[in-house]
């Protein structure tokens, strides 16, 4: 029963947001562009929801689904401009982006300014309310923290498999394709008849709306946001776990969350040498796995490994 | 190619593998060393040992391991300090306060440091019943969180208005220009402070100017003051930001006094601004050349484990783990939670370094301010 430590269950749930948020940016990095707007649209999803719950009483659910909507209506807008851009020009005008996102945040008289909106209502509560109201609280002989904590941790998975298996779909469906055929070669998708804009604002827009999901369940999770939460440090926190993980098969940027959020907690034992240590490996993964830990080929093999030999359909392109 | 990369793999997989045993392997030590408690109270201190706050956070451990040290020595009920960093990071804060209160099993915890922090990890320190004590926090709203938040800093809603008041009284002064980090939460925190107090007060504010942490050119702001000409120049900064400031007014020819908040209650922002200090206001209730024995002691113990002087936040983590001492004892119990809680709010005497001391009804402190004044290189009382 030691898993059911609140401490275990809060690492769980950092790294199932910080999944979420991987593979927000694994989305827009599948037409092969490099956006690093995703904190800032995962600050607005924060905010909105945050804002909606507090000041105007809503739900939890539309709080956060709204936040994600609104981060997909702001990237709709910015995207219009910025997704015709290349490579480094694209990730340095979204880069932009998120910072001018946490200016305004840090000016506006709504979202407090630098103060951060606090007592943020917390889904771990709220959960934790329903299974004593319900009595499965009671029946697994739960205390009120663990069942909310552990309530929180079971939706976020659902929702992050919710959001790989949309993906999964995505990636098998036409639009995945067109997804892969810009990544590999965006002139020669073009001149094949892809309406390479319209792919690149779509998956550019997707990319935006999981990245306020997340950051609307980040903030119901946390109590607090404040604008530093989403600076540049945080884009570069979102960007590693696809990186780090592998950012050409959707489980990279999993695995990649999973391990970077872990490993700081794994590595509190040597006190101040860790962020020596964490930095140590990440330049030993990348030396020894430039592409990340999770490759295409890699995958595959994982795949025919766990399907006893079965042949691996698509995905194992070099 | 092909067994190179198998080869990788095993070794990225074996990886994998220690890191998994590494987190077994803690928790199973942690459970046996439970056990022996006895007289022993396990406090957590979340502090910033690693990061930007790191300067503040270290003070802060500085305080608090030199007060153990000395309980440890003389008294029955022993302590045990678990140190957490929390890199001045919300994630990391959070983690640690859960950490340290169901995997250590802490009785008591003293922090986190900022503001921030304490707003993202104090509401699971009050979810889990587990007092905490900040002894840096001095937002607006800190202990809002719940009943078992407390804080021993000084909110600067407190600190504030008594320094401000009592320079008015002394200086006179009609009109005030506002300079304050606008992306800092407990900066802003200030600049409210001050709008009120000189609101109450009457005095005209001639200009609101504002900067961002780390800035390290301020004569924009400073050049449009200067023509404005105000009696006195209010700054809401940390002491690198302060002690910037300072040089390039007084650089520029202003002679005007600065008030400043506990930014300023620092060996370090003096070391900085050297000469430009002189005239800097500041209200605390640190103040190392108090005429005290508990303060003199202090300052000598901490000299000689450290080499260098305490700051504001040394003294404030030093008398916060005496605090919690004090509340441990007076609970007589090494185990009990909400006993300690109710305790530390009983506080009502208690003595230290940054004088008396007792917690009001909403747990935050009740303590002297002491306004002070830079003259010749050294905080003096304004008197």
């Amino acid at each position: 029963m030691d898993i059911l430590n609140p401490y275990y269950l809060q690492i769980v749930t950092f790294i199932l947001i910080n999944a979420i948020l991987g593979i927000s940016i694994y989305i827009t990095l599948s037409t092969g562009q490099m956006s690093l707007g995703n904190a800032g649209f995962m600050s607005l999803g924060a905010y909105a929801s945050a804002i909606l719950t507090m000041k105007l009483g809503l739900p939890l659910a539309f709080g956060i689904f709204t936040g994600g909507v609104l981060a997909a209506l702001v990237a709709l807008l910015i995207g219009l401009p910025t997704t015709r851009l290349q490579g480094l020009y694209l990730a340095i005008a979204t880069l932009g982006f998120g910072e001018v996102i946490r200016v305004v945040a840090l000016n506006l008289e709504i979202t407090n300014g630098a103060l951060g909106i606090s007592g943020i209502p917390s889904l771990s509560i709220t959960l934790g309310k329903v299974f004593n109201s319900t009595g499965l609280a009671e029946a697994l002989s739960l205390d009120f923290q663990v069942a909310g904590q552990l309530g929180l941790v079971v939706l976020l998975l659902l929702i992050l498999i919710c959001v790989l298996t949309f993906q999964l779909l995505l990636e098998k469906s036409r639009i995945g394709r067109a997804f892969a055929a810009i990544k590999e070669d965006e002139h020669a998708a073009e001149v094949m008849g892809v309406n390479v804009v319209y792919y690149k604002m779509l998956s550019f827009i997707i990319g935006a709306f999981v990245a306020g999901l997340a950051g609307a369940l980040y903030a119901h999770s946390t109590f607090f946001i404040n604008p530093t939460d989403f600076s540049y440090h945080k884009v570069v926190d979102i960007l590693l776990y696809a990186v780090f993980g592998g950012s050409n098969v959707i489980w990279g940027p999993v695995l990649g969350a999973f391990i970077l959020t872990l490993l700081p907690e794994v590595l509190r034992f040597m006190a101040d040498y860790r962020a020596m240590l964490y930095g140590a490996l990440l330049v030993i993964m990348m030396v020894f796995r430039p592409n990340g830990i999770l490759s295409r080929e890699l995958a595959a093999k994982i795949r025919t490994f766990l399907c006893f030999g079965k042949k691996s359909p698509g995905g194992d392109r070099q | 190619m092909e067994k190179k990369s198998v080869f990788k793999k095993i070794a990225a997989m074996s990886l994998a593998a220690v890191m998994l045993l590494a987190v077994a392997g803690c928790g199973g030590g942690e459970k046996k060393k439970e056990a022996d408690g006895g007289n022993t109270a396990k406090i957590g201190l979340v502090t910033a040992t690693t990061g930007g706050a790191a300067a503040y956070g270290l003070a802060i451990k500085k305080g608090s391991e030199l007060a153990v040290e000395e309980i440890n020595a003389k008294s029955k009920t022993k302590l045990a300090l678990l140190i957490e960093d929390e890199k001045g990071v919300k994630n990391e804060a959070i983690n640690a306060m859960n950490k340290l209160i169901h995997k250590d099993n802490v009785l008591v915890v003293s922090g986190p440091m900022l503001s921030g922090t304490m707003f993202a990890a104090g509401p699971i320190a009050q979810q889990a019943g587990v007092p905490a004590l900040g002894t840096s926090t001095t937002a607006e709203g800190i202990t809002d969180i719940g009943n078992f938040i407390f804080r021993n800093a000084v909110p600067e809603s407190i600190a504030i208005p008594a320094a401000v008041e009592k320079a008015h009284k002394i200086l006179g002064f009609k009109k005030v220009a506002i300079m304050y980090s606008n992306n800092n939460d407990m900066q802003v925190s200030v600049f409210n402070t001050y709008k009120q107090v000189f609101a109450k007060l009457g005095t005209e504010v001639v200009a609101i100017e504002t900067f961002a942490d780390k800035d390290t050119d301020y004569s924009a702001q400073l050049t449009k003051i200067q023509q404005l000409n105000p009696d006195i120049l209010a700054v809401a900064a940390l002491y690198q930001e302060g002690s910037l400031i300072l040089k390039k007014a007084r650089d520029m020819g202003m002679k005007m006094p600065v008030i400043g908040n506990n930014g300023f209650n620092s060996p370090e922002f003096m070391k900085l601004a050297g000469l430009a200090a002189e005239g800097a206001i500041v209200g605390s209730p640190w103040f190392p050349e108090k005429q005290d024995e508990k303060v003199q002691n202090f300052r000598k113990a901490f000299k000689a484990k450290y080499q260098h002087e305490p700051d504001q936040f040394s003294a404030q983590a030093y008398d916060g783990i005496y605090l919690l001492h004090a509340a441990i004892e007076k609970a007589g119990t090494v185990s009990d939670r909400k006993k300690v809680r109710d305790s530390l709010a009983s506080i009502k005497d208690f003595s230290g370094v940054t004088g008396k001391f007792a917690f009001d009804d909403k747990r935050n402190p009740k303590m002297d301010i002491n306004v002070l004044i830079v003259k010749g290189g050294k905080f003096v009382e304004l008197k």
